[in-house]
């Protein structure tokens, strides 16, 4: 296979003397590479077909280059635009304790979201973006992967996420052990035919812990217990008789042990109380705050998912709103003011935005917003000129009025995949034709035709 | 000087002795030994008489036919009999010990024809002493000189160490010349290989359609394919492949000792039979007709879910013919989804957000694939094949959109139509099938689109609606009902036949005859009829899947009657063992047996089964109480979070994958599904009922409780020496927990 031979011809040049249980020879970095190539050719035999791997074509784009690692924020449910992020004022219809506020030229809910108030310098609101779909499943999997989820590569395209967790594959340190792309939340997409290793990591909101990396044994008999297995397994693990599969398995089973009783994991993911007080004491509150502890823990993490719902506000909406506002409010302040502290804030993108936004001017019979597709996108970090918006919308919000960019026209999901890639310095042009369809997977749909590109306008 | 004339005699007959004493411990397992090289072996004689009571000992076998015996000891050819050692006690033949390695199962003759006197096993200090031996290959329970972590992991660092470092220490030296002797592939297969197919060694039976294609095109490709299965290899394999479990020890031990030459055939004929059978059945078709309570588009909720998940399973239940079940989702119709489960199938496939022909699009799309493996149409949908498809079907590159319209106005009329539970109340709701009920569905496929999920459409050479076609082979409604006559050309379809033999093919194989096997191009599959240059025919083997598409029509469509006929063939009761360099081409000429990732449900069930700790979840009114994964009617909501980390899909856009990760290995090491079932404190559990064996016994037991298979010498001996402890309780817990992480236990092999 593939990736044996490379590991052979790795063993050959890289001999390893006297290091504990390095019998792979491989640093991560190395791994992530050949695992990265080896099973993903583990591929071609059964697509049929067993081409070059490296066809990866990319053109000379220039990219932002900016940020190290993206924290990706979604609403889940679809959050109000015209309440929020692009506040409108109706007469008779806002709530007058939403307190809006003109600060430096943004009208904003001070009542509604008063910590964020402060925090607007940091960020730049996107209000010329509208969303494909009105559907919640189909537009948060449009979100997440980047390109419409009915179109043909719908079904094996790639998380923005395992993209970068590959391309950012060859940055992991040998001693890194925390996954490229961490989930903060199991509803998230897969990492469609991309190799299992960019795979969100799924962790459950709220964690307080990872799940499975404490042994019931106890760690001391857990250690044995581990020695004890390879001793019986390793015929079968290494160099094994029935298929190289089980040699990949055994390289899981190493990484996975790395992370087990490991104090890098355990203090990232243990949450102080002051902490959590700080963060809101919410499910959403301890998601971001261990965001932001993965972050710091500099373990190898590029990618973090982090979702919160209940924005879905069919009826009722102004007395809902206030709860999760606040939970929003209190969390994300937090975690902006916590990254600029320990100066992470310039090399994290941090992207938040809906799946779509929600119908504008007077409430409907239930009091409720229904789904609409304009809608809003935040980024801070990684050096984005905040305290403004990029383009705008017409007077009651229901359309674009600006759009704010050079490109002239309403930003779309697309773009905004392509100014996540550009931020981390990965070609957003790059077209791979590993993909099992045959046609080039494209980072961004048509971004080698430039039809969507970066949004660069937010760094000047 | 001194020293060594006083040792090598010792060391010679001390070698020769340890040497039989491995061997005789060996010959139990019935390989080479040959006591007396008597031509005559029609009477069973003494010396097999007591063969045949160490057999039975070891293996708790009732019975061992002298047969059995015959077979296991004559299986070597002549050709590949080893030398034969002529020694006696005293003399100085070192060259003759030397000759042969025991571990290779060389025969021994004595002068003596009586019963050689059994020899007590070496003692660890001898068996250390002997190992100074270069040649000395037996690598004995070294680990009762191990009894510290420390030690256990400078093992484990030793035996990884660079091999160009000076071999100073005794452990490592023993170690590698072990891992340097033993041959690539293990010695598990040694100490099974007696137990092969009745059938013998020889892989072809050209009774078998399968086999005569197969075994053809290996000889033209001059490919020579993998040793048959042993029997212990076969029955855990074929059972997992059936019905999702591992098999009981039981019978995997009635298994291997009944010697009828159909013995294979008719466990197949049991497991075709057993009600596991129904449970992994139901879930691989409610993967495919993606039976799930919401995808993307549409809500079906848990009791749409049960009802199609119910259909199914009393079709296959009823052997109800293929083409019968793909009638009656075609031609589902109803008031009720949660009555009437068929109905659900085509409610799966809808496509909101646009007008009503993306419904009927996305319900053509869905049908296509899952009936007839032809993902492509879904393409075809939106735009003609050309410009599109053209590097990746032939077929599809000058398929046309008004094909696609074609196939869908049979469905056009077609409307799905909820009704809340509760009038008051929007929420849940169930749905209904209703033709020509409203203005809409009384046309033909209307061309007047320009919105929606797919592109335009509209008039086409003058045509505004579409009337149906089928679009393989021509054919349309004859004074009946659309549907009726679509499930009429469909499954009369030979590609229909193609398709569903083809999606069985690969989940017994591993890889489909056409790959993936959604991806049919019609116009690269017929032999007598090859695509021009540089288009290849798409099949590994056409003829194969023309005649087992056949086969399957000939039967009646008979499911069980296909996995009958795949996994009789000796082809699939190919090893996943290859002796000689194996080259990764040779995997679509089937030429090994591919090695899978067990499902999470299986491995789930295997450790349920094998534990006999039974869980009970609550999957909440609708679904009621399970205690077997595989019986669950959906992958979503996510059920047991140690089920979905092994990427059990959810049945929309996300299929099913045997990918490895990170999050199996910790669940595989630390879930609870696993460490409740290791633990001694459960009475019922495996490990508190083993305890009172003896652990030469209790070995075989757990190994072959789990793993389906006795335990390798190396293993063996591990295992055992690990038990020689105070904390015997806590290490029969460990080797449980060990057999649960073992890639043996994690794959089918």
């Amino acid at each position: 296979m593939f990736g044996q031979e490379k590991y052979e011809r790795f063993l050959k040049r890289h001999p390893h003397e006297g290091r504990f249980f390095n019998r792979p020879h491989w640093t991560r970095r190395q791994f992530m590479e050949v695992m990265g190539t080896g099973v993903t050719a583990a591929f071609l035999p059964q697509r049929n077909w067993a081409e070059d791997l490296e066809v990866i074509e990319r053109s000379a784009v220039t990219t932002q280059n900016r940020a190290r690692q993206v924290i990706y924020i979604l609403f889940d449910g679809g959050m109000t635009h015209v309440d929020t992020f692009d506040l409108k004022v109706y007469d008779g219809v806002t709530p007058a304790t939403f307190d809006p506020t003109m600060i430096n030229g943004l009208n904003w809910p001070v009542g509604l979201l008063p910590k964020l108030a402060n925090h607007l310098p940091k960020m730049t609101i996107v209000r010329s973006i509208r969303a494909w779909a009105a559907l919640h499943q189909l537009a948060r999997r449009w979100q997440q992967i980047g390109r419409n989820p009915a179109a043909v590569q719908g079904d094996v395209a790639p998380h923005i996420g395992s993209v970068v967790a590959l391309e950012k594959a060859g940055h992991r340190q040998p001693d890194q052990v925390f996954p490229s792309f961490l989930s903060v939340t199991r509803n998230v997409a897969g990492q469609g035919y991309f190799p299992a290793i960019t795979a969100p990591f799924k962790v459950n909101a709220g964690a307080t812990s990872l799940s499975n990396t404490t042994n019931a044994f106890g760690r001391a008999r857990f250690e044995q217990n581990y020695a004890q297995l390879h001793l019986l397994d390793d015929t079968l693990r290494i160099s094994s008789p029935y298929s190289s599969k089980m040699r990949d398995m055994d390289d899981f089973y190493t990484q996975a042990k790395a992370l087990m009783y490991n104090p890098a994991v355990t203090q990232a993911f243990t949450l102080s109380t002051a902490d959590r007080a700080r963060y809101g004491n919410t499910g959403f509150g301890n998601s971001c705050l261990l965001a932001k502890q993965i972050l710091q823990a500099d373990q190898g993490t590029r990618f973090i998912q982090l979702n919160i719902g209940g924005w879905d506000m069919h009826s009722g909406i102004y007395a809902a709103l206030p709860g999760r506002a606040a939970e929003l409010d209190n969390a994300v302040s937090e975690l902006l003011v916590d990254l600029e502290a320990t100066g992470l804030l310039n090399e994290t993108l941090v992207v938040m935005m809906g799946e779509f936004g929600r119908t504008v001017g007077n409430v409907n019979g239930q009091a409720g917003r229904d789904h609409h597709l304009q809608q809003f996108v935040v980024f801070a970090g990684a050096g984005v000129r905040g305290g403004r918006a990029i383009g705008a919308t017409d007077a009651i919000g229901g359309n674009v009025a600006e759009s704010g960019w050079a490109r002239g026209r309403t930003i779309r999901m697309e773009d905004v995949e392509a100014t996540i890639y550009s931020a981390l310095g990965i070609d957003w042009t790059t077209v791979r034709y590993d993909d099992p369809l045959k046609r080039g997977f494209e980072y961004v749909p048509y971004g080698k035709a430039d039809v969507y590109g970066p949004i660069n306008e937010l760094w000047f | 000087m001194k020293r060594k004339s006083i040792v090598l005699p010792w060391t010679f007959s001390f070698l020769l002795c340890s040497a039989y004493g491995l061997y005789y411990a060996r010959a139990t397992k019935l390989e080479g030994l040959d006591r007396s090289v008597s031509a005559n072996r029609e009477t069973v004689s003494q010396d097999d008489e007591e063969i045949k009571a160490t057999i039975k000992e070891r293996y708790f076998l009732s019975q061992v036919r002298s047969d059995l015996i015959e077979i296991a000891v004559n299986k070597a050819t002549p050709a590949q009999q080893p030398p034969v050692l002529t020694a006696q006690a005293g003399s100085s033949s070192d060259d003759q010990v030397r000759q042969i390695s025991p571990l290779r199962g060389a025969r021994i003759e004595t002068g003596d024809t009586g019963a050689a006197p059994r020899k007590p096993e070496p003692s660890v200090n001898e068996l250390l002493n002997a190992s100074e031996n270069p040649d000395c290959t037996y690598f004995g329970p070294l680990h009762e000189k191990i009894s510290s972590v420390g030690l256990q992991e400078d093992l484990l660092r030793s035996r990884f160490k660079d091999r160009s470092l000076s071999r100073g220490r005794l452990s490592m030296s023993l170690t590698e010349q072990v891992a340097a002797k033993l041959p690539s592939s293990s010695d598990s297969a040694e100490i099974m290989f007696l137990f092969e197919p009745p059938y013998g060694n020889d892989p072809v039976n050209p009774t078998n359609l399968i086999d005569r294609h197969i075994f053809s095109a290996l000889q033209t490709a001059g490919v020579p394919p993998a040793k048959l299965t042993n029997d212990f290899e076969f029955i855990r394999r074929v059972t997992l492949d059936l019905t999702g479990r591992i098999p009981t020890k039981d019978r995997v031990l009635s298994f291997v000792a009944d010697s009828s030459l159909d013995k294979r055939e008719r466990l197949v004929d049991e497991l075709l039979s057993a009600p596991e059978w129904l449970d992994k059945w139901t879930m691989f078709f409610g993967d495919l007709y993606q039976n799930t309570q919401q995808n993307q588009q549409v809500a079906m909720y848990q009791q749409g879910v049960l009802a199609f998940n119910n259909w199914i399973r009393d079709s296959l239940a009823n052997n109800t013919p293929y083409d019968q079940m793909a009638r009656e989702l075609i031609t589902a119709q109803g008031t009720n989804s949660y009555e009437t489960g068929t109905i659900n199938w085509l409610v799966g496939g809808s496509m909101g957000g646009g007008p009503y022909q993306d419904h009927v699009d996305a319900r053509t799309a869905r049908m296509a694939q899952h009936l007839l493996g032809l993902a492509h149409m879904d393409c075809i949908g939106c735009h003609d094949g050309a410009g599109h498809l053209d590097s990746l079907s032939l077929w599809g590159r000058d398929a046309k959109r008004i094909q696609f319209w074609q196939l869908a106005s049979f469905l056009s009329h077609t409307e799905a139509y909820r009704t809340p539970v509760d009038p008051a109340v929007a929420q849940p709701y169930y749905w209904g099938i209703r033709e020509d009920a409203s203005a809409t569905y009384q046309q033909d496929y209307r061309l007047n689109t320009t919105t929606g999920n797919r592109p335009p459409r509209q008039p086409f050479n003058g045509l505004q609606r579409v009337s149906p076609s089928y679009p393989f082979g021509g054919g349309g409604p004859v004074n009946e009902n659309y549907r009726v006559a679509l499930a009429r050309l469909v499954t009369s379809d030979f590609q229909f036949a193609r398709a569903a033999v083809n999606y069985v093919w690969k989940e017994f194989f591993g890889i489909g005859i056409v790959d993936p096997p959604d991806f049919f191009d019609l116009a690269r599959l017929d032999e007598n009829n090859p695509p021009p240059a540089p288009w290849t025919l798409q099949p590994s083997h056409p003829s194969l899947l023309r005649e087992l598409a056949q086969d399957f029509i000939d039967s009646g469509y008979d499911l069980k009657a296909l996995m009958r006929r795949i996994v009789n063939s000796r082809a699939y009761q190919l090893s996943s063992r290859y002796t000689g360099t194996w080259n990764p081409t040779w995997e679509r000429l089937f030429a090994r047996k591919l090695v899978r990732r067990l499902w999470g449900e299986e491995l789930h069930d295997a450790v349920v089964q094998s534990s006999g700790i039974l869980p009970n979840y609550n999957l909440g009114a609708v679904y009621g109480s399970k205690s077997w994964a595989m019986q669950f009617p959906d992958t979503r909501p996510v059920f047991l979070q140690f089920v979905e980390d092994f990427m059990n899909g959810n049945r929309d856009e996300e299929e099913r994958l045997s990918e490895v990760s990170i999050q199996q290995a910790l669940n595989l090491m630390n879930n609870n599904v696993v460490m409740s079932r290791v633990v001694a404190s459960n009475p019922n559990g495996l490990v508190a009922r083993s305890l009172s064996l003896p652990n030469d016994q209790l070995v075989d037991h757990l190994f072959l409780t789990v793993l389906s298979r006795y335990p390798t010498d190396v293993e063996k001996s591990l295992a055992l020496s690990s038990l020689q402890t105070s904390t015997r309780t806590q290490k029969v817990e460990t080797l449980l927990w060990s057999l649960y992480n073992k890639v043996d236990f994690i794959f089918n092999y």
